[in-house]
This record gives C-alpha cells, sequence and structure tokens, in this order.
C-alpha cells in the first residue's frame, strides 16, 4: 500500500501522509486552517471545533483534527458559512470569559488573539458574561488566570501524556467547566506537579503564564514541547488517551 | 506518583477496611469508580464523599487525584457538601414543567428561606441545603414519573399531581 | 435444589412451573406495581390484600406485575379467577380491598371496577388463553386507550411478574435463546436482523443488524455488549417501565447477542434515579444465572456470557454512547470524537456495541417469529413497534405501544383522549431536549425516523409531552434549553459557550427586554451550535428552538413587539394571571387590594380607567380570568367578574357616583387637536372613543343606528344587562367630551375617504350583523327568524313572528339568550345542538340557566330540514342524529351524521348559527382583507390596517367574539393611535397611582368562593327584569381576601 495518498484542498490537489488527519495533511502543504485544542503530539480531543471543514459528499462538518484524510477526499476549508461559524464560535470564547487582550501578559503573542484577528472578529455580537473568576498565583513560578482560559485542555494533556504528573484535570460540567489542580488544591501546594512548565508553554493564551512578565512580554516556547510531545508520541504510537 | 505525605485526617479505621474492601470487590470491573463513589455516598448519612475518603482512594487505587475530582464535580448525583436530614426533589421533567413544576420549585425554596445564589446561567446542580442542615431542596432531571406530572418526592416518597398547598403541607410535617 | 436448565425437559419442567403460576387454579391477584403505580399507591393495596388474604385465610395466589401503561387508570390489579377472563381492574386503593375480597371470594368482579378483561394475550413468543366471559366488561383492545396499540416489546409487561423466571418461560421466554443456542447459526440470527429492518429505538435508528454484524466481524479478545439504560430525556420512561415489568426479555436480548457477536461480557448502564429497576435487574440475573441461562455454560453449550450492571450518577450526555464509555472507564461523562467508532474501538479500547434498552426487547420476538412477521407491522422503512410515553396535557397518559408510521392525532386524540379541561392542544413535543415541538395542524404527519427529522424534531427515546393553550412555546424553548445547557458536558466551544448564550437571549424574551435582533442573533447562534458541535447533545440542542421558532415564530414576536406571553407562563410579561387572561388587561389584585382596604371609590377609579363599561362587563363577561386564577388548585377562582360589578354597581346611581366622575374627568391629558373618528359605537368602539378622549383627543363616533352601545344595547336581552346600567356607562363616555353622530352609516351616508380628509385617524369597530348563510330546506318559511334580529326587536319592544313551540338551533351565547328570551315571551323551547355539551361556545353558568328555566337541550343532532305544514308556516324540524367522529382542527370531535332522524314539532325555528361582519363597504374602499375574505387584514401590534391613518379592531378582525374582548380590541386601538400620532408613550399617564398593601396575604381567607343570588327559575323565566343579584357587600369582601395576590414577587 502506498504512503502517500493524494486529496484535494480547497480545489488544489496535494499529497499527503496515509494516517495523517486532514489538519495535518493542510499543515503540511501549508493551507491555513484555524485550531486551538489539536498541538503537535498530544492527543486531539476536537473540542474547540474551529478547525471544522467541509468534506464532499459528507453533509455534516467534520472536524479536521480528527478526520483522516483519505485518497481521494476533497475537502473544504475556507467558505462564507465556515468562516461565520468561525467567528461565531471566536465570540463565544471572547464573551464567555473575561479576554482583556491590552493588560494581558500574552498580548500579541496569543493564539485566540491571532484568530481572531486573522478571522475577521471586530466585534461580539454576545452580551459578555463578566464571570468573576481566580487568579491561582500560589505557585512560586508560574501563575493560572481562569478568566483567559479558553478550555482547550492542552495543558490538561501535556502533564498526563507527556509529563506523566496528572496534574490538571476538568472540574465541573458545561459552562461551570473549569481547569482544576488536583482535589482543586492551591497550585502551590501540590505533590504532584513537578514544576516542569509545559502546561504553560502549551496554553495558547494568557491563562498559564510564568511569573514576572508584563503585558505583552510573555512569550511561549512551544516548539520545545511539540518536539518532545512528537518524540514520545513516535515511542508510544497512537498515544495515550 | 507522589502524593500528599501525610495521612489524611479523620478516616476511622471502619472506613477504612469498608474502603479496602470495596476497591478489591470493584477492582477492573466497568464502572468501578461510578460505583465505588456511589456505595461511599451511599454509606453516609449526611450523603456526600468526605474529602479523606476520596484522598484514601486515589492513594489505594492510583487513580490520580485530578481524574477522581474531574468525576465527582461531573455528575449531579455526587455530593461534596453535607446534604440536609431530609431531601425535598422536585422534577424538573418537560411534562413536570408544562404542569408547572417551577412554581412548585419556588413556592419551597421561598416556604424554606432558601435562595439560588449560583449566578445566573451557572450550570451547578440547583440544591441548596438550610442553615441548620435539616432540608435539602433539589431538582432532578426527570423521576420518570411523567404521567403523574407534576411530582415532588420528599424523602424519596413519591407525590404525585402534587399542588403547592400539599407540597408546603408535606414541608411543614418535615420542619416541624 | 439447582433449577438450571440444560436440555429440553428440564426446560419444559421451568415452563410447566411457570403455568401453573399464571394460572393457579385458585383466584390469582396481581398488583401492577411498576414505579407509577406505587407513586399511586399500590404499595398500599398490595399490603391490604395480603393482610386481608391471610387473616380471611383465602387461598388467593397474590403477586405483583409491572405496569400495563395506562398510568392515568392506576393503580391497576389483575384479577383472575379460574374458569373466567384475565380482568383489569383500574383505581384501585386498599380502602376497596375488603369488599373487593368479598367479591372475589364469591366468584363475582365487579363489573365498575373493572377497566378491561383479556381472553387472550399474544405474548408474541407464546399466546395465552384464558376463559370467555364477563360480557358487561369491555376487552381491553375496545378500551380507547389501547385501541390500535400492538404490542411487541411490551408483549409481557403488566401480564406476568417480573420476579418469577419462570412466569417468563411460560409465555415463550427464553425459547429464543435456546432455539438460537441449539439450531440456529449466529450469521442466520443477524441476516434476520438485517431483514427485519430492526433500527435502534434509543433515537438514531441506525440498524441493529448491521452493528452486530460489525461486531461479529471484529477480530479481538474481549468484545463488549453495552445496554443503555441511562434514560434521561425528560418526559421519557418507557425504558423504565420496560425494565420494571419485563426484565428478562432484555436479558435474553443480551444473551442472543452475545452469541450472536462472540461477546462474553455485557453491561446494563443504569440510571440511578431508577432504583426499582436496578433492583428488578440485580433480582433477575440472579434467577437467571440460577437457571443455566446466563455465567458460565448456558443451556450446557458451553457458551459463556456474563452481565455486570452499572449505576450512572446523574449525566444526561452519558446517553451518547461515547460518553456511556468513558463513564464506564471511570473518567468524566465527555463524549470523544467518532472516528474512532465504538464497534473498532469502544470499552477500554476493545470492540463494542451498544443498542438501547428497547431494541433488545425486539430481538426474541424476532427470532422466534421471523422477519416477514415484523416487517408486517410498522412502515416499509421502519418497520415494528415503538413504545412512547404519552405526557403532559391528555386526557390519557401512559405508555403507548404503537406501528411505526402512526399518525400524530391517533396519539393525541384517539389514545389520549384529547386535552384536558376543554382546553385546545397547540403541539406536542417529540424527542425530548433533542426533539421539537410539532404544531396542531401537522398532526397528520406519521411517527416515524425520517418524518420527524423532516419537521426539525426526531423521534428520539419515544417522549411524547401534548402541550395546550396554556403552554408558551418560548418558555418551552427555554426550558429545554436551560436543561441542555445544565447537561452539556463543557467540552466544545458551541454547545458549553453557545447554549449559554443562547439561554440569555431566551431569558430575554420570556423576561420581555429582547428585541428583534434577538430574533436573528438566536436563529444564527442555533444553526451554528447544532453544525458545530462535537456529540449529539450539543447538534440536537437546538432543535427546541429551531423548531419553536419555524412554528410559532408569533409567539416569539409577541414577546418582543407586545412584551405579552398569551399563555400567561412568562410572569414578567404580566402582572398577575388574571390581568393576562382579561382582554383588557384590568388590574385586577389592584381593585380587589383597594376593596379589601374598604376603599371602595379608589376601587372603582381603578376599575372605571381600566374598563370604561364595569358594570356591564361584570354582568356579561366571558370571564377568563376564572380559568387562569391561582386559587383555583386550593378551592376555586376567586369570582373577580362578580366583585367588579359589586364595584360598578356600589357607584352608579349613588351621591358617589358624581365626585368619582370629576376625578375620571381630571384624568384626562390636554387637548392634542387630533381628530379621531371611530366608526361604529359597540363595545369596541365605545372603549377606543373613551381613552381617545382620555389622551386629549377629539373624538367623533360614526353609528348606523339610533343609540349606542351596539351588541350590548339590541343583542344582549335586558335581564342579562338591563338598560339602565348601559345608560350610566355611556353617561360617563359622553361626559369626556366624546360626540356621537347616530343613523349614519359609514361607506354609505359618509365616505371612507370623507372621514379620512376630516380625522387625524380612523378606527373601524364594526360588529357581526350579517346572519351566517346556513344550507337548510325550509329557511324561506314563515317562522324561522334569526338570533340577532329577533333579539334587537325584543329589546326595542318591536313584534316578533315568535309562536308557542320554539326550536333554537345553535350552542353558542346567541342561541342560549334567544332561547332564554322566547322562554320569557311564553314559548315552550327546544335547542339543538350537533355536538356535545362541553363543546358549547356559550357561558356554561348561562346554559344551566336556560335549562334551569324550563328549555331542552339536544345534543347531537344536526337540522336537516324544516317541515313546511303546507300553509307556508312551519310543521316541525327534522334533524339528523350524529355521533362523536374523528377530532377536527379545533380539538373537538366532528359530529358525523348517523341514519336516525328526530323530528321536532314546532312552529318557529331560530337561527343561531354563527354572525359575519357586513364587509361590502370595506370591499369597496380597497382595504385588504385576510386571506378567505371574511376579515380585515391589520398589523397584529399596531392595528393598522392596509391604509394609513386607518385602524381596526374587534369583530371586524377577528370574526364574531364577546364584548370583553372586543373593548380589549378598543383599548389597545386607543394605545396604538395615541402612540402614532403623538409620537411618544404617553398611555400609562392616565392613570394616578394607587397607593396599597403589597405584601402577599399570609392567611388568604379559606371561605368558598361566593356566587350571585339568583331568583327561582320559574320567577326568572317570566321576567325580563335582572334577575342575578349583586354579591352582598360581606361576600365581595370575603371574595377579594380569597385573592392570593400573584402580583407580588418575591424579588420585589
Amino acid at each position: 500500500m502506498p504512503n502517500r495518498i493524494s486529496i484535494r484542498i480547497d480545489g488544489e490537489l496535494v499529497q499527503a501522509e496515509r494516517g495523517q488527519t486532514i489538519f495535518e495533511a493542510a499543515q503540511s502543504n501549508n493551507k491555513f486552517i484555524p485550531g486551538l485544542c489539536q498541538f503537535k503530539g498530544l492527543s486531539t480531543v476536537g473540542a474547540c471545533r474551529l478547525c471544522v471543514v467541509e468534506v464532499q459528499g459528507v453533509n455534516r462538518l467534520l472536524p479536521s483534527c480528527t478526520t483522516p484524510a483519505q485518497d481521494g477526499m476533497a475537502v473544504i476549508t475556507k467558505s462564507a458559512r465556515l468562516n461565520d461559524y468561525r467567528r461565531q464560535s471566536l465570540e463565544l470564547l471572547f464573551a464567555e470569559k473575561n479576554h482583556v487582550c491590552a493588560v494581558c501578559v500574552s498580548n500579541n503573542h496569543c493564539e485566540l488573539q491571532a484568530y481572531a484577528q486573522r478571522l475577521g472578529v471586530t466585534n461580539v455580537r454576545y452580551a459578555y458574561r463578566y464571570p468573576k473568576l481566580h487568579v491561582d498565583m500560589s505557585h512560586p513560578r508560574f501563575v493560572i488566570d481562569h478568566n483567559r482560559c479558553v478550555l482547550c485542555t492542552r495543558c490538561v494533556r501535556v502533564c498526563n501524556e507527556v509529563e506523566g504528573a496528572y496534574v490538571w484535570g476538568v472540574a465541573g460540567r458545561g459552562i461551570g467547566s473549569r481547569i482544576a489542580c488536583e482535589m482543586d488544591r492551591a497550585w502551590g501546594n501540590s505533590a504532584s506537579c513537578t514544576n516542569c512548565g509545559k502546561c504553560v508553554q502549551v496554553c495558547p493564551t494568557g491563562a498559564l503564564a510564568e511569573k514576572g512578565f508584563a503585558a505583552e512580554e510573555m512569550v511561549k516556547r512551544q516548539d520545545l514541547v511539540e518536539r518532545l510531545a512528537t518524540i514520545r508520541g513516535t515511542m508510544n504510537p497512537g498515544g495515550p488517551r | 506518583m507522589t502524593f500528599a505525605p501525610s495521612l489524611p485526617a479523620h478516616l476511622s479505621r471502619e472506613d477504612q477496611e469498608f474502603l479496602d474492601q470495596l476497591i478489591s470487590e470493584q477492582q477492573d470491573r466497568p464502572g468501578m469508580l461510578l460505583t465505588v463513589l456511589e456505595r461511599i455516598q451511599e454509606r453516609q448519612p449526611e450523603k456526600y464523599l468526605p474529602a479523606p475518603m476520596l484522598d484514601y482512594l486515589a492513594r489505594r487505587t492510583g487513580i490520580p487525584e485530578s481524574r477522581i475530582y474531574n468525576v465527582v464535580t461531573f455528575y449531579a448525583l455526587f455530593n461534596l457538601k453535607p446534604q440536609g436530614r431530609h431531601t425535598v426533589c422536585i422534577c424538573r421533567g418537560t411534562a413536570c414543567h408544562t404542569r408547572g413544576s417551577m412554581r412548585l420549585l419556588e413556592s419551597v425554596r421561598l416556604q424554606l428561606g432558601l435562595r439560588e445564589d449560583e449566578d445566573e446561567g451557572s450550570a451547578d446542580k440547583l440544591t441548596a441545603t438550610t442553615p441548620d442542615g435539616a432540608v435539602t431542596v433539589r431538582t432532578v432531571a426527570c423521576f420518570g414519573q411523567c404521567a403523574l406530572a407534576p411530582v415532588a418526592e420528599v424523602d424519596h416518597h413519591v407525590l404525585g399531581h402534587v399542588n403547592e398547598r400539599a407540597l408546603q403541607r408535606e414541608v411543614e410535617q418535615l420542619i416541624r | 435444589m439447582s433449577h438450571r436448565i440444560s436440555d429440553l425437559s428440564s426446560f419444559n419442567a421451568a415452563h410447566a412451573a411457570g403455568l401453573r403460576k399464571l394460572m393457579p387454579g385458585v383466584p390469582r391477584i396481581a398488583i401492577g406495581m411498576g414505579t407509577c403505580g406505587m407513586g399511586n399507591g399500590a404499595e398500599a393495596v398490595y399490603h391490604a390484600f395480603a393482610d386481608h388474604i391471610h387473616n380471611l385465610g383465602l387461598g388467593f395466589h397474590l403477586t405483583r406485575t409491572g405496569c400495563f401503561g395506562f398510568c392515568a387508570e392506576e393503580p391497576l390489579v389483575n384479577v383472575l379467577l379460574p374458569g373466567q377472563p384475565l380482568v383489569v381492574l383500574r383505581r384501585i386503593q386498599a380502602s376497596d380491598v375488603p369488599a373487593l375480597l368479598d367479591h372475589l371470594a364469591a366468584g363475582r368482579i365487579p363489573a365498575e371496577l373493572a377497566l378491561c378483561k383479556i381472553e387472550e394475550w399474544d405474548h408474541i413468543t407464546a399466546t395465552i388463553k384464558y376463559a370467555a366471559g364477563q360480557p358487561e366488561i369491555p376487552h381491553w383492545y375496545d378500551v380507547p386507550f389501547f385501541t390500535g396499540q400492538k404490542k411487541i416489546v411490551l408483549r409481557n409487561c403488566g401480564i406476568i411478574s417480573p420476579i418469577e423466571i419462570e412466569e417468563y418461560i411460560a409465555v415463550g421466554g427464553y425459547q429464543a435463546l435456546y432455539k438460537v443456542l441449539i439450531d440456529s447459526s449466529p450469521e442466520a440470527v443477524i441476516e434476520q436482523l438485517k431483514a427485519a429492518k430492526l433500527r435502534g429505538r434509543g433515537g438514531a435508528g441506525y440498524q441493529t443488524g448491521l452493528k452486530w454484524e460489525m461486531l461479529r466481524k471484529a477480530q479481538a479478545e474481549r468484545k463488549f455488549l453495552i445496554s443503555n439504560a441511562d434514560e434521561g430525556d425528560p418526559g421519557a420512561y418507557m425504558n423504565r417501565n420496560e425494565i420494571e415489568g419485563d426484565p428478562h426479555s432484555m436479558l435474553e436480548g443480551m444473551i442472543i447477542a452475545g452469541y450472536v457477536t462472540g461477546s462474553t461480557e455485557g453491561i446494563l448502564y443504569v440510571r440511578a434515579e431508577y432504583p426499582l429497576a436496578v433492583h428488578r435487574l440485580q433480582h433477575a440475573m440472579d434467577q437467571a444465572r440460577d437457571y443455566g441461562l446466563l455465567g458460565k455454560n448456558i443451556l450446557g453449550r458451553g457458551f459463556n456470557f456474563d452481565i455486570s450492571l452499572v449505576e450512572g450518577a446523574g449525566a444526561f450526555v452519558c446517553g451518547e454512547e461515547t460518553a456511556l464509555i468513558r463513564s464506564l472507564e471511570g473518567r468524566a461523562g465527555r463524549p470523544t470524537p467518532r472516528p474512532p467508532y465504538p464497534a473498532e474501538k469502544g470499552l477500554w479500547g476493545y470492540p463494542t456495541n451498544i443498542n438501547n434498552v428497547e431494541t433488545w426487547y425486539n430481538v426474541a420476538p424476532i427470532v422466534v417469529k421471523g422477519a416477514a412477521w415484523f416487517t408486517e407491522t410498522g412502515s416499509p422503512k421502519s418497520p415494528g413497534t415503538k413504545v412512547f410515553s404519552l405526557v403532559g396535557k391528555v386526557q390519557n397518559t401512559g405508555l403507548v405501544e404503537m406501528p411505526l408510521g402512526t399518525p400524530l392525532k391517533t396519539f393525541v386524540y384517539d389514545i389520549g383522549g384529547g386535552a384536558t379541561h376543554g382546553k385546545a392542544v397547540k403541539a406536542v413535543q417529540t424527542g425530548g431536549p433533542s426533539g421539537g415541538t410539532i404544531p396542531q395542524e401537522m398532526f397528520d404527519t406519521p411517527v416515524d425516523y425520517e418524518t420527524l427529522a423532516q419537521l426539525g424534531s426526531i423521534m428520539g427515546s419515544g417522549g411524547m409531552v401534548v402541550m395546550d393553550e396554556d403552554n408558551c412555546m418560548v418558555d418551552v424553548a427555554r426550558y429545554f434549553v436551560e436543561f441542555t445547557h445544565s447537561e452539556s458536558c463543557g467540552k466544545c466551544t458551541p454547545c458549553r459557550a453557545g447554549l449559554d448564550q443562547a439561554l440569555r437571549i431566551l431569558n430575554r424574551f420570556t423576561h420581555g427586554v429582547a428585541t428583534d435582533g434577538d430574533l436573528d442573533t438566536l436563529d444564527e447562534l442555533s444553526r451554528m451550535i447544532r453544525d458545530m458541535s462535537l456529540c449529539g447533545l450539543g447538534q440536537s440542542a437546538p432543535n427546541p428552538v429551531l423548531t419553536s421558532m419555524r412554528h410559532f415564530r408569533r409567539e416569539f414576536e409577541d414577546h418582543v413587539r407586545a412584551h405579552r406571553c398569551r399563555a400567561g407562563v412568562c410572569e414578567d410579561l404580566a402582572l398577575s394571571p388574571c390581568e393576562n387572561s382579561c382582554p383588557l388587561h384590568m388590574n385586577i389584585p389592584r381593585f380587589l387590594q383597594l376593596l379589601k382596604e374598604d376603599r371602595l371609590e379608589e376601587a372603582f377609579l381603578s376599575v372605571v380607567l381600566d374598563n370604561p363599561l364595569p358594570a356591564s362587563t361584570g354582568r356579561v363577561c366571558q370571564h377568563p380570568c376564572d380559568n387562569r386564577c391561582r386559587r383555583s388548585a386550593i378551592d376555586d377562582a376567586v369570582n373577580m367578574r362578580e366583585v367588579h360589578r359589586f364595584i360598578a354597581d356600589s357607584i352608579y346611581g349613588t351621591p358617589r357616583y358624581e365626585p368619582l366622575i370629576e376625578q375620571v374627568l381630571a384624568r384626562k391629558l390636554p387637548p392634542t387637536g387630533c381628530k379621531i373618528a371611530i366608526v361604529g359605537a359597540g363595545p369596541a368602539g365605545l372603549s377606543c372613543a373613551y381613552y381617545c378622549a382620555l389622551l386629549g383627543h377629539d373624538v367623533t363616533v360614526y353609528e348606523n343606528n339610533a343609540e349606542a352601545g351596539g351588541m350590548l344595547r339590541y343583542a344582549l336581552p335586558n335581564y342579562r344587562l338591563p338598560i339602565e346600567v348601559i345608560e350610566h356607562e355611556l353617561e360617563l363616555i359622553r361626559r369626556l367630551g366624546v360626540s356621537f353622530i347616530f343613523n349614519t352609516t359609514v361607506g354609505r351616508d359618509i365616505s371612507l375617504n370623507e372621514l379620512d380628509a376630516a380625522h387625524d385617524a380612523v378606527f373601524l369597530s364594526i360588529g357581526t350583523w350579517k346572519e351566517s348563510w346556513v344550507y337548510l330546506a325550509g329557511t324561506e318559511l314563515r317562522g324561522v327568524l334569526h338570533a340577532l334580529p329577533f333579539l334587537e326587536a325584543v329589546n326595542k319592544d318591536e313584534t316578533t313572528q315568535l309562536g308557542r313551540k320554539v326550536a333554537v338551533i345553535g350552542g353558542g351565547n346567541a342561541a342560549i339568550d334567544s332561547a332564554r328570551t322566547a322562554l320569557r315571551l311564553g314559548a315552550d323551547v327546544t335547542i339543538v345542538y350537533r355536538r356535545e355539551r362541553k363543546d358549547m361556545p356559550a357561558i356554561r353558568e348561562e346554559t344551566e340557566a336556560a335549562e334551569a328555566e324550563g328549555a331542552r337541550i339536544v345534543f347531537l343532532a344536526a337540522p336537516h330540514r324544516i317541515v313546511d305544514d303546507g300553509s307556508g308556516g312551519i310543521q316541525a324540524i327534522e334533524c339528523v342524529k350524529t355521533t362523536l367522529g374523528e377530532f377536527d382542527r379545533s380539538g373537538r370531535r366532528r359530529p358525523v351524521p348517523t341514519d336516525e332522524i328526530l323530528r321536532i314539532a314546532c312552529d318557529t325555528v331560530i337561527l343561531a348559527v354563527g354572525e359575519t361582519v357586513d364587509l361590502d363597504f370595506v370591499k369597496a374602499s380597497g382595504l385588504r382583507l385576510k386571506e378567505g375574505g371574511t376579515m380585515l387584514e391589520v398589523d397584529r401590534h399596531t392595528l393598522l390596517t392596509s391604509r394609513p391613518n386607518f385602524y381596526a379592531g374587534g369583530d371586524l378582525i377577528t370574526g364574531a367574539s364577546n364584548v370583553s374582548n372586543a373593548m380589549g380590541w378598543g383599548k389597545k386601538a386607543a394605545r396604538t393611535i395615541d402612540q402614532a400620532l403623538m409620537d411618544e408613550f404617553r398611555w400609562p399617564r392616565i392613570w394616578p397611582e394607587f397607593k396599597h398593601s403589597m405584601t402577599v396575604p399570609a392567611h388568604p381567607s379559606t371561605a368558598r368562593r361566593h356566587h350571585n343570588r339568583e331568583l327561582d327559575p320559574a320567577k326568572r323565566a317570566a321576567t325580563f327584569a335582572e334577575t342575578t343579584f349583586p354579591l352582598a357587600p360581606v361576600e365581595a369582601m370575603e371574595e377579594t381576601c380569597r385573592c392570593l395576590r400573584c402580583d407580588i414577587r418575591a424579588d420585589h
């Protein structure tokens, strides 16, 4: 069986490797698909839904991060409907928590902000919820600010799948979901945290940051974690769930 | 895996034996964690999951604390706080809703002086306990008693076709 | 002693033992003890039977069964006397037991307690024949609730005992398993299921045979079978009853599947809220193991399969298969993306098959009877039956098993028996929070997977909740979103944050603060959530919103534009339920409270500013407030109509009147200089004129009669509304400065163009004075009268052609008024009505009064012809007796003619079969009519017609209605006309501030409702004077003390 397959992305015929997801195939061909929860080397969860695409012959929209690319598949990554839906998703995230870019350590280095700019989110049609959320500063080196969390769960996965420390989990459900440390401890009191900082580096927004940075100063080193996660992923094919 | 060094407080020998037996009985069975948690809660007179028992459960089974916390906060059945001695449970199923169960809920809350203090739109379960720990008012998605709508349950006794008056009388009996 | 079944003889022994229990040769009494029966007191009934049987030393066989389905008639008790049919008794209470046992001991079954009898029962896997007999008790299939039902899934429910495995075996249970293990190949069973086209009963409708085939082909060391009994749909409880009534059928289905798919482990995932189901299942599994039907070496054939039971912990989303699997793995039930599908990678990564409870129940019947038998029932694409829980606003609630493809109206009307309390059914909600609402106009829809999906709903697990006019569809949509919002797992953005925003928007609707833009935002958002969400919960959560917006858009618009919730559910849009139901939106709690505080003058001011004709409406209003009063949940509604009559009557004609009139006149706003013309001086025109005058406009009323009052003066008989009362009320309107131009017909004496030129706004409010055309032979005869001209002539003291024996045709208020008037003129009166008493549109009290005064009413008779006496007069009227047929659009049963002719001798026939508006002048003027051409088209919110500055209200836009509705339209028109002319909302300025107590009465009066006194019927029938008297002051006061003050809210 040949390992190369051909798929069509937005009309253009491109090559991909068998076993790649649509998202990976698009990325390796420099085609842009937005995605907040996807992270190279970590398991996929299909949670943010920004990466949905249209596939010819399929009625539903499919998340490209979990759908395997198949030979001969015709994928549409941009359309008026997709654009509108992605914009609505981003607006929902902005309205859900308190994303105040100007005072955020990740300003100008934030994936959420970058997608919003790229997809043309100029206003939010929904009512801001302004929830009162906790900022946990108890850890000596890091801080978690729930006001900026988009619940992508990259931190949970990197901690479980790469570091193996199982510090983070998602507590509650629905709109009340939040990232919680162990049995809802203050991060600084965690018994299992190894202080490795991987969760901070993979966080797409300013929700997890290193202490001591001012607005705009926090630049994440995703490449390091990505490399580590990918090595682990190849050593342990299929990856932990 | 490392855990909190100090032994969890307030875990009696009896509780520990109970947990040990329960865990070995349920080990590797499907739905093990749910079943164990359900049994623990059922055993408490105040129908909740005491933190020391959860700590012990994590250490004994190796299930990460974060996962246990995940589970206990996800399912509506589990309580992390002690519940009242009596329970009034109002069904919020569709049939009950169309026959006015919201009004029943409001009237019971009013009667017991409980207010819904969660934020608007919070997905937390609508449970509230009187400050003296006498009565917990909760809702259930559906009792599956739709033909008797509206339905309320007072201390696990089902009241069908209940109205505000009848429910008030039942609650009066409880707090007397 | 081991019960292990390992060969045919041990199987037959169990079968025989079961039959002995089912038909024991002594009386067998089985109590329906599903959760629903227990909720109705079945447990007490069981204990009463046990005690009495023991005390009396009767050798009866007492046992328990599951639910027979007719939940509205619970507790049900099955009685089998030797040599008699099986009889189902209904609504048995513990107190009935001693007398009942006496009868049974004597070999008698009291027929009055019986619901139905069963002479033969088809258990599908076997047929049980009972004796014939008990002719006075109907067969089960002749009881409307059961007619048309086909019990395949529920074949054993309510008949056998769920705790006796031998009874299950006796009715053919485990026969299918035996057959599969001994004779069939696994492939043959899969082929059979595929040929039967059995589709998953959990809602998605995927073919079961294909799923099993996938699992069979999967190569893995472990394979899992899961039964999904996490029935979380609010409004659906069929799975619970199936398990409680017949747990073995599910186990048998799973064991067969285990053999067929090569799996050895089964898991039951049951809702923790169903303790009885869990208990029954555990017991059934123990028994099955004991009999060698579950566990190791099943039936001695070397096949191993065991089942474990897991209780869910309260998460609706766990009904989704990937979430359910995560839950079994000890995680939070958050769905994971598919692929991979559970058939490839399920529980702990092993191939897994999940079926809904009900699907398993169809397995044994298909194995025993074959695929061809199964496809005979249902529709070609969806064979078989489905169990529905029919609940909500229908008479008969319960579990109903119907062939797929049965139209919705069969469920609602034939089986459900239609609406309760004479209300109109509005919609049916299917599929719970993932489904949608289907409006009454679409009740012809066959219920199957595809058709419901086309309407934007789904079949789901089979919940069917009937809604009536008291249910607000915006609230229903909000309710479901609130539910899915709180059950969302929170993983994906559209469902988590999207449903939260959708709920916020819907809350704005129900709180009355939504805007037009919210409708569009909600629509966009709902589509996005549907298309973008990760799992079925999110994808289907917008269905209730999208279908409600599609089918009930008007209700959404009313919430936004008119700030009204017609159903009266959204409390923020109404002061109180009574105010909301009042066509004039009178502040009823206010005048009750003012009177209660002994402030009669202020109470009068409050009443008269809310309603310019309080004494008239106090007598003739249809009082919709009574139906909404929350006091009626305790005893009876507060008699609000009579209180405001009392207030008005206490002021009119007394010295208090004059100063109060001055106070009303003082409320008049400064002159605006705007001229308003009002066409028609009936209730609608008068109320519009009154408010326009109060708002400072210059008002002229054009009327073609010689005096004002319209129907009030000319159509309502004096004994109901004396002319002096109308005069009192007109005086106030005149003194406000309204001028009247009588004897002037618009369209003839003055044209609409002329009106337009001379006024800033015109309000059209002519009544329904034109008789509807009736197709009836003999209407040309002397002695045929039309109701309204007849009543008008009597009111004007003109002579009529009334004879001695009068037949009145019709069932509305005009018919009753004509009948009572004719009685007073000394005639002998018969009213002929084609439907039943409860369908009569007339005010109930009026009908009862007419009967008390001697009128005879013949129901279910349609006039056929009026018989000529040979000289141009009438000899008799011939009517065709009717029976009740199908339900029509109005939710009433359609009268169907029979062959029986009824002849009523009479010399006069009064036709009161409806009136319409004379639209001739409207047609000539070019105003647009509604479809059908009998009513004028207006904007529902502004009452503006198709011509600028022309407004219309009352009968002209609704068809014949009643006084209060007409006045409501007039009041509304005054408000919108004023706003349009003055470009400002000045309406609230009319009312002064009334200060009164705003605390909820701690001890509302326990007195019962006071009714007004009436003269003795015999005396009444002899006079045109008013014969119903106002409440006595102490009675009126007590009524005010009965009010619960729903206008006071906890958060105020």
